[in-house]
C-alpha cells in the first residue's frame, strides 16, 4: 500500500507526539506541559515536515504559510485545553483553538462556516461553558495548592489513555494517507458544472454584475445561462434573446452555494434540527432547575399560621 | 395326555428338540398379568391407607387365578398344538445397519412348551398357597408394611413369570433381574433389622456377578446367532449352525456361550462360589424363604440351563456340563457339610436347599435333564413344606429359631399340623424310600453312574459324592426334626416380640399349657398357616405319582421336558453304541432314532444300554432305590442315635431328655476343630471378606483419595479459573467512567487496526 | 486578512491531495487530543470540552473534504454538526449543574454506581 509518508517517519512522529501528550498531562506533584508540548509540538511539526516534502515531491505544491501558523496555533491551543489544570484556561484556550479552526475553514474557502463556528461556538457554547464553570468552581471540596480542586490538579491513567488513542491515531493517518491516493479530484467539467448550477439559481446577481459592466441594457433581464456556463442568455423587453459572455470573475460565493444546498437538498433535516435544539432547550431547563422542596404541610401550617394572625371574621362564624 | 406326548418324544428324537412350533393363546399372558394388576392394586391399597389383610386376599385370589389360567393353558396345550409362543405386543423391532440378520427383535411374548408350562404351574401354585400363609404370617404389620409386602410378593410373581415364559432371552434377562429386585426388596423386608439389610444387599451384589455372566451371554448369543428369539434361536442350534451358516460343533460359541449362562445360573441358584448370599437371605420373612429362595427363583438357574440345553448338548466334549455337574455335586455336598453343624433351623433349611440345588445342576450335568426337573418339581413342594412349618415355629416362638432352644414343639397344641407335614418335609427331603424326594434323587443318582465317561468328567465320582451327601442330608434334615419336634416340651422365646398380636393370641389360646417361659405363650398357626402347610404336605405327597405317570418318560415331568427343548438328556444313552464322537448331540442323526423307535419305551432303552457302571450287575435305576433307600434310613437312624428322645414311640436308642445333645456332644469331640468349623461355615465369608472385599476397600479408598485429589482437583481448578479471571477482570468494572472510556476506545482502535491489517496484508 | 478573504471568496480552484492531507492530519491529531483529554480530565466540564473539540476535528475534516471535492454537502452537515454539539453542550451542561448538586464536586470519578 503506497502512503504519502513513509510509515517509519509516521509512527515515529506520532510515537514523539504521543510521548509528549502523556508528559504534558497534569500530575499530582508537577506538571511538564511545556516540555510535553515541546516535545509534542516536535512530533507534529516532524510530520507536518514530512507531509509537505511528500507533497512538493508530488509536485502538489504547499498548503498557504496560514495554514501552517493557524494549525500550529489550533493544536497547540487544544493540547492547552486538556493540560491546563485551571478549567476557566481551559475554556479560554477552546476559544482560541475555535478561532484558528475558522481560520482554517477561510482557507477552505467555507467563510459562512468560519463565522458561523466563531458565532455559535466561541460566542454562544463556549460562553455558556464559562458560566458553568464559574458557577460550578466554588467547589468546598478543594486541595490546599493554589485553591485548586484535586480532579483539576491531577490527571487520570495518561499512559493507557494515550496509548489507545495514539494507536487509535496512528490507525486513522494509516488510513487517511494511504487511502488518500484513492480519493479523485472533481475535473475542470464538474467544477464548472458546479459554478452553473449555483449560478443558474441567481440569475439577479448575474443581472447586476452584467448591468454594473454594461454588458447588457437596463430593460434587458437575464433568464439563465447556457448549458457550458461562459455566457447568459439575455431577454430583452420584445421577447428577444440574445447570448452574453459572462465576465471572468463572476463567480458564486461559498455563502450562496451553501444556501442553497442546505435549503435546497436538506429542508426537513433543518426541522429536525430545530426540533432537537427545542427538545435540548427543554431538557436543560429541566434538568438545570433548582429543585423546590415543597412541603405540603409546612405549606398548610404557614397558611393557618398567616390565617391566626389575620383572622377572618368568616372563620369565626363558621365555628 | 393322550397320543401327542409319545408322538413329540419321537419327534423331537427325530430333529432334535422339541421346538414349540404353534401359536399359544394369547391369555397365557394372566400368568403373568394377574400378579402385576396385583401389585398395582397394592399400590393402589398403600395410597389408600390400608389397614387391614384385604392386599393379602387380593393377592391370593390373582395368584389364585393366575394357577387356574396356569391349569387351563397346561390342559389345553398338552392335547393340541398351542405349545407355542404367544406375542401380547411388539416391544423391540430394532434395525442396526442393512440386511435383516441385522436386526434385533425382542417381543413381549410367551413361550410355552413343556418347560415353562411345568414351571409355571408349581410357580403359580406355591405362590399361591404362600401367599395364603403370608397373609397370616406378616399380619403384625397390616398397613403400608403389609402392602410393601404384598407388592413386592406380586411383583415377584410376575418376574418369575416373564423370566419363564419368555420367548426371547431379553424379556427372560428382564424378569431374571426382577426377581432378583423382589428377592432384594422381600429379604430387606425388616429394613430395621441391619443383618437383613446387609443380607439383602448381599444378595444383590452377589446376584450381580452371575448377571454379568448372563448379560455377556446373551450378548455372545446374539453375536453369533444373530437372534435372541427362542424359536428362531433353537432352530439354528437344532441344525447346528449360527447366523452365518458355519458348524458350530467345536467351536468356542458350544463352550463360551454355556460357560457364560452357567455363571448366570449359578449366581441366582447359589451354586458354588457364589452360594453365600442365600443362607443369609433366610433374614427375610419366612413365607419369602419358601417361595422365592426354596422354590422357585432359586431353580431359576436350573431352568436357564434346561432352556439353553441344546446348547450345552452341542458341544461334543461337554465342557460346560462336566463344569454343571461337578460344581453341583461339590456345592451339594459342601452345603450339606455346613448343614451338619448349624443349629439356626431356617439357616440349615438354607444350606439344604443349596444342597438340593446342588443335585439338580449335577442332574443337568450328568444329562437327566427330567431328573432335574422332577427333583425342581419335588424339591419345591416339600422345601417350601419345611421352610413354611419353620416359619411357623419361627410365628409362634417369636422368632426363636436355634433348635438347642426347642424341644418337643410338635406336642404343644396348635402344631401338630406343623409337626407332621414337617416330617413329610423331612422325609422327603432325607430321601427315605417312597417319598417324592427318593424319587427324584435316585434319579439324578442313578443317571450319573449311567452316564458315560466320555460324555462328562468322572461321571461315576459325581454318583458316589452325591450319595454321600444324601446320607449327610438324611442326618441333619432328621437332626433338626428330632430336636425341635420331638421329645420333651421345653423352649425359650425369641426375642422378637410384638406386643399386639401376642396378646391377642395369648387370650384365644385360653387353653394354654403347662409351659410358662417368662410369661410367653407360643401362638400356634391358625387357619391360614395350617391350611397352606397342609395344602403343600399333600402336594408332596402328591407328587409321588407324578413319578409313575408316564412311566416311559420317566415320569410327567419326563414326559413335561420331552415336550421342550431339555428334551436333550434322551438320546446321551445311545452315545457308547454308536461312540461317533465327531457328531454333536444336537445334530442326533437318523441312525440314532431307529434304536430310539426299537427300543421305545425310552427307560428300557436306557437300562438295556447302560454301561454297568456300579459293577453290581443291577438296572441302575433299581440298583439306585435301594442303594439310596438304605443310605436314607441309615441317615435317619444315626440322628435319631444322636438327637432323638428318650423313649420316643418305638425309636429307643435316643437318649436325649433335654433341648442339649450329649451324644453327639461326645462325638464331635473326635473331630477336632471340624466342627466348628462347619459351624462357622467354614469361614468362606471371612475368605472372601479377606481376598476380595478388603483388597477391593483398599483399591477403593485409593480410588476415592485419587478422585478427591486429582478429579476433584481438576474440577475445582476449573471452577476456580473463572473466579480467578474474573477477579482479574473485576477491577475494569469499577465503575468509573474513564475505564469505560479507555476501553471502548482502545477497543476501537484495536477493530480499526484489523481493518487496516486486512487491507494492508 | 481581508485580501486572503477576498482571494477566497471567489470560487475556489481544485485542491490538491497533499494539501487535503494536511488538512486531515490536523483534523485526526485535534481528535486524538480531544480523546485524550476525555480520557485523563476527571472535570466533567473539561471532558465535555473535550467532547466539543472531538466534533470541531471532524467539522474541520468535512469542510476540507468539502473543499477539496467542491460539494457543499460537507459544509451544510457541519452545520448540523453544530446544531447537535449546541444541544449536546446545553444538556451537558444542565446535567453537570445537576450532577454538581448533588455530589458538590465536578469529578466524575464521584460517579460510580456502576461498579460491578
Amino acid at each position: 500500500m503506497d502512503m504519502i509518508v513513509n510509515p517509519v517517519l509516521l509512527f515515529l512522529a506520532l510515537a514523539i507526539g504521543g510521548v509528549g501528550v502523556a508528559v504534558s498531562v497534569p500530575r499530582r506533584k508537577f506538571q511538564a506541559s511545556l516540555i510535553g508540548g515541546i516535545i509534542a509540538a516536535t512530533g507534529v511539526g516532524l510530520l507536518i515536515v514530512a507531509l509537505g516534502g511528500a507533497s512538493l515531491a508530488r509536485g502538489e505544491g504547499l498548503p498557504s504559510p496560514a495554514f501552517h501558523i493557524l494549525a500550529i496555533i489550533a493544536l497547540g491551543s487544544c493540547l492547552q485545553v486538556i493540560t491546563h489544570r485551571r478549567p476557566v484556561y481551559a475554556a479560554l484556550y477552546f476559544i482560541l483553538s475555535i478561532l484558528s479552526t475558522a481560520g482554517l475553514y477561510l482557507l477552505l474557502a467555507a467563510e459562512f462556516m468560519a463565522f458561523a463556528l466563531i458565532i455559535i461556538y466561541a460566542g454562544a457554547i463556549l460562553i455558556t461553558y464559562l458560566f458553568v464553570i464559574m458557577l460550578a468552581s466554588q467547589s468546598r471540596v478543594e486541595s490546599e495548592e493554589e485553591g485548586m480542586a484535586e480532579y483539576d490538579a491531577v490527571g487520570r491513567g495518561p499512559i493507557t489513555a494515550t496509548i489507545a488513542s495514539f494507536i487509535l491515531l496512528a490507525t486513522l493517518t494509516v488510513m487517511l494517507f494511504s487511502g488518500i491516493n484513492d480519493i479523485s479530484a472533481p475535473t475542470e467539467a464538474e467544477v464548472a458544472r458546479v459554478q452553473v448550477e449555483v449560478l443558474d439559481q441567481l440569475p439577479g446577481k448575474v443581472e447586476k454584475v452584467l448591468h454594473r459592466e454594461d454588458l447588457i441594457s437596463l430593460n434587458e433581464t437575464v433568464v439563465g445561462l447556457d448549458e457550458r456556463g461562459l455566457s447568459a442568455i439575455v431577454e430583452s423587453p420584445d421577447g428577444g434573446q440574445r447570448q452574453v459572455v459572462l465576465p471572468p470573475d463572476l463567480s458564486a460565493t461559498n455563502t450562496e452555494g451553501l444556501a442553497f444546498n442546505l435549503l435546497g437538498q436538506y429542508p426537513g433535516t433543518i426541522e429536525i434540527a430545530g426540533v432537537i435544539l427545542l427538545m435540548a432547550m427543554l431538557g436543560a431547563v429541566v434538568l438545570a432547575r433548582k429543585f423546590a422542596q415543597i412541603d405540603e404541610e409546612a405549606k398548610a401550617a404557614a397558611a393557618a399560621a398567616l390565617h391566626e394572625s389575620r383572622p377572618i371574621s368568616g372563620g369565626h362564624a363558621n365555628g | 395326555m393322550s397320543m401327542m406326548p409319545a408322538l413329540t418324544t419321537l419327534l423331537a428324537a427325530a430333529d432334535g428338540p422339541f421346538i414349540a412350533g404353534g401359536t399359544a393363546p394369547a391369555w397365557v399372558g394372566l400368568m403373568a398379568g394377574l400378579p402385576l394388576l396385583g401389585a398395582a392394586l397394592c399400590v393402589v391399597c398403600a395410597c389408600l391407607n390400608v389397614k387391614s389383610k384385604a392386599p393379602g386376599y387380593l393377592t391370593v385370589g390373582l395368584l389364585a387365578g393366575g394357577f387356574v389360567t396356569a391349569l387351563a393353558a397346561f390342559m389345553g396345550g398338552s392335547d393340541s398344538d398351542s405349545y407355542g409362543v404367544a406375542t401380547i405386543f411388539r416391544w423391540i423391532h430394532a434395525s442396526i445397519g442393512a440386511g435383516s440378520e441385522a436386526s434385533i427383535t425382542a417381543n413381549i411374548g410367551y413361550y410355552m412348551d413343556g418347560l415353562s408350562m411345568l414351571w409355571m404351574l408349581f410357580v403359580t401354585g406355591l405362590a399361591t398357597v404362600i401367599g395364603l400363609y403370608s397373609t397370616e404370617y406378616v399380619e403384625h404389620d397390616k398397613g403400608l408394611g403389609y402392602c410393601r409386602f404384598f407388592f413386592a410378593f406380586n411383583l415377584f410373581v410376575f418376574s418369575m413369570s416373564s423370566l419363564v415364559m419368555a420367548d426371547n432371552l431379553l424379556l427372560l434377562f428382564l424378569g431374571w433381574e426382577g426377581v432378583g429386585l423382589c428377592s432384594y426388596l422381600l429379604i430387606g423386608y425388616f429394613y430395621k433389622k441391619p443383618e437383613a439389610v446387609a443380607a439383602a444387599k448381599k444378595a444383590f451384589i452377589m446376584n450381580r456377578i452371575g448377571d454379568l455372566g448372563l448379560l455377556m451371554a446373551i450378548g455372545a448369543t446374539f453375536v453369533v446367532f444373530g437372534t435372541i428369539e427362542f424359536r428362531p434361536l433353537f432352530e439354528f442350534i437344532r441344525d447346528g449352525v449360527d447366523a452365518n451358516g458355519n458348524a458350530i460343533a467345536h467351536t468356542w460359541v458350544v463352550v463360551v456361550i454355556p460357560l457364560l449362562f452357567t455363571a448366570g445360573a449359578f449366581g441366582k441358584s447359589a451354586q458354588i462360589f457364589l452360594y453365600t448370599w442365600l443362607p443369609d437371605a433366610m433374614e427375610g420373612p419366612t413365607p419369602v424363604s419358601a417361595l422365592i429362595h426354596a422354590a422357585t427363583m432359586v431353580t431359576a438357574g436350573v431352568y436357564l440351563v434346561a432352556r439353553m440345553y441344546p446348547l450345552y448338548a452341542a458341544d461334543e466334549a461337554h465342557i460346560a456340563l462336566s463344569v454343571i455337574a461337578w460344581s453341583g455335586a461339590i456345592t451339594a455336598f459342601w452345603a450339606a457339610a455346613i448343614a451338619f453343624a448349624q443349629y439356626d433351623i431356617k439357616r440349615i433349611m438354607g444350606y439344604s436347599t443349596i444342597s438340593q440345588l446342588g443335585y439338580m445342576f449335577a442332574g443337568l450335568g450328568v444329562m437327566t435333564t427330567t431328573g432335574a426337573v422332577f427333583h425342581v418339581l419335588t424339591h419345591a413342594f416339600f422345601k417350601a413344606t419345611l421352610f413354611l412349618c419353620c416359619g411357623a415355629v419361627m410365628h409362634g416362638f417369636a422368632g426363636q429359631l436355634d433348635m438347642r432352644k426347642l424341644s418337643g414343639v410338635g406336642s404343644i397344641a396348635g402344631f401338630k399340623i406343623t409337626a407332621i407335614a414337617m416330617l413329610i418335609g423331612c422325609l422327603n427331603l432325607a430321601g427315605l424310600a417312597g417319598t417324592a424326594g427318593y424319587f427324584s434323587k435316585d434319579m439324578i443318582l442313578a443317571e450319573a453312574f449311567v452316564t458315560p465317561g466320555e460324555v462328562i468328567f468322572l461321571p461315576w465320582a459325581v454318583g458316589l459324592l452325591m450319595l454321600l451327601t444324601a446320607f449327610m442330608t438324611a442326618y441333619y434334615t432328621f437332626r433338626v426334626f428330632f430336636r425341635v419336634f420331638v421329645g420333651p416340651v421345653k423352649y425359650e422365646a425369641g426375642d422378637d416380640h410384638h406386643g399386639d398380636a401376642e396378646e391377642e393370641h395369648a387370650a384365644e389360646d385360653a387353653h394354654g399349657h403347662g409351659h410358662d417361659d417368662h410369661g410367653f405363650h407360643p401362638h400356634a398357626p391358625r387357619f391360614a398357616m395350617n391350611a397352606a402347610i397342609a395344602l403343600l404336605a399333600i402336594g408332596s405327597i402328591a407328587a409321588i405319582p407324578l413319578y409313575f405317570i408316564n412311566a416311559e418318560d420317566h415320569g410327567w415331568a419326563g414326559s413335561m421336558v420331552h415336550e421342550s427343548t431339555a428334551a436333550f438328556a434322551a438320546p446321551e444313552v445311545h452315545h457308547d453304541d454308536h461312540g461317533e464322537h465327531g457328531e454333536p448331540h444336537a445334530m442326533l442323526s437318523a441312525d440314532v432314532v431307529p434304536v430310539s423307535l426299537g427300543a421305545a419305551p425310552e427307560g428300557d432303552g436306557e437300562a438295556a444300554h447302560h454301561g454297568d457302571n456300579l459293577g453290581l450287575g443291577l438296572d441302575p435305576h433299581k440298583a439306585m432305590y435301594v442303594v439310596s433307600g438304605i443310605i436314607g434310613v441309615f441317615g435317619i437312624g444315626l440322628a435319631a442315635f444322636f438327637h432323638g428322645p428318650k423313649g420316643l414311640g418305638g425309636l429307643f436308642i435316643g437318649n436325649r431328655t433335654d433341648t442339649g445333645s450329649p451324644r453327639m456332644d461326645a462325638v464331635a469331640r473326635y473331630f477336632g476343630p471340624l466342627p466348628r468349623l462347619a459351624e462357622r461355615k467354614f469361614m468362606i465369608d471371612e475368605l472372601y471378606d479377606t481376598i476380595i472385599v478388603k483388597p477391593l476397600l483398599v483399591f477403593s479408598h485409593i480410588f476415592h483419595a485419587f478422585d478427591k485429589l486429582v478429579i476433584d482437583g481438576l474440577v475445582d481448578l476449573f471452577g476456580s479459573l473463572p473466579r480467578w479471571l474474573g477477579s482479574l477482570l473485576r477491577p475494569s468494572q469499577d465503575g468509573m467512567l474513564h475505564g469505560y472510556a479507555t476501553g471502548m476506545v482502545a477497543g476501537s482502535a484495536v477493530l480499526l487496526l484489523l481493518v487496516v491489517l486486512v487491507a494492508l496484508l | 486578512m481581508v485580501d486572503l478573504l477576498l482571494a477566497q471568496s471567489a470560487f475556489p480552484e481544485a485542491m490538491s491531495q497533499g494539501v487535503l492531507a494536511h488538512y486531515l492530519f490536523v483534523s485526526a491529531a485535534m481528535f486524538t487530543l480531544g480523546l485524550v483529554g476525555f480520557l485523563t480530565r476527571r472535570n466533567l466540564i473539561i471532558m465535555f470540552l473535550c467532547t466539543e473539540m472531538m466534533f470541531q476535528a471532524a467539522g474541520l475534516a468535512l469542510v476540507a473534504f468539502s473543499r477539496y471535492h467542491l460539494n457543499y454537502d460537507g459544509q451544510t452537515f457541519v452545520i448540523f454538526v453544530l446544531t447537535v454539539a449546541a444541544a449536546e453542550a446545553a444538556l451537558a451542561l444542565a446535567l453537570v449543574v445537576f450532577l454538581f448538586r448533588k455530589r458538590d464536586s465536578l469529578s466524575a470519578e464521584a460517579w460510580s454506581e456502576l461498579k460491578g
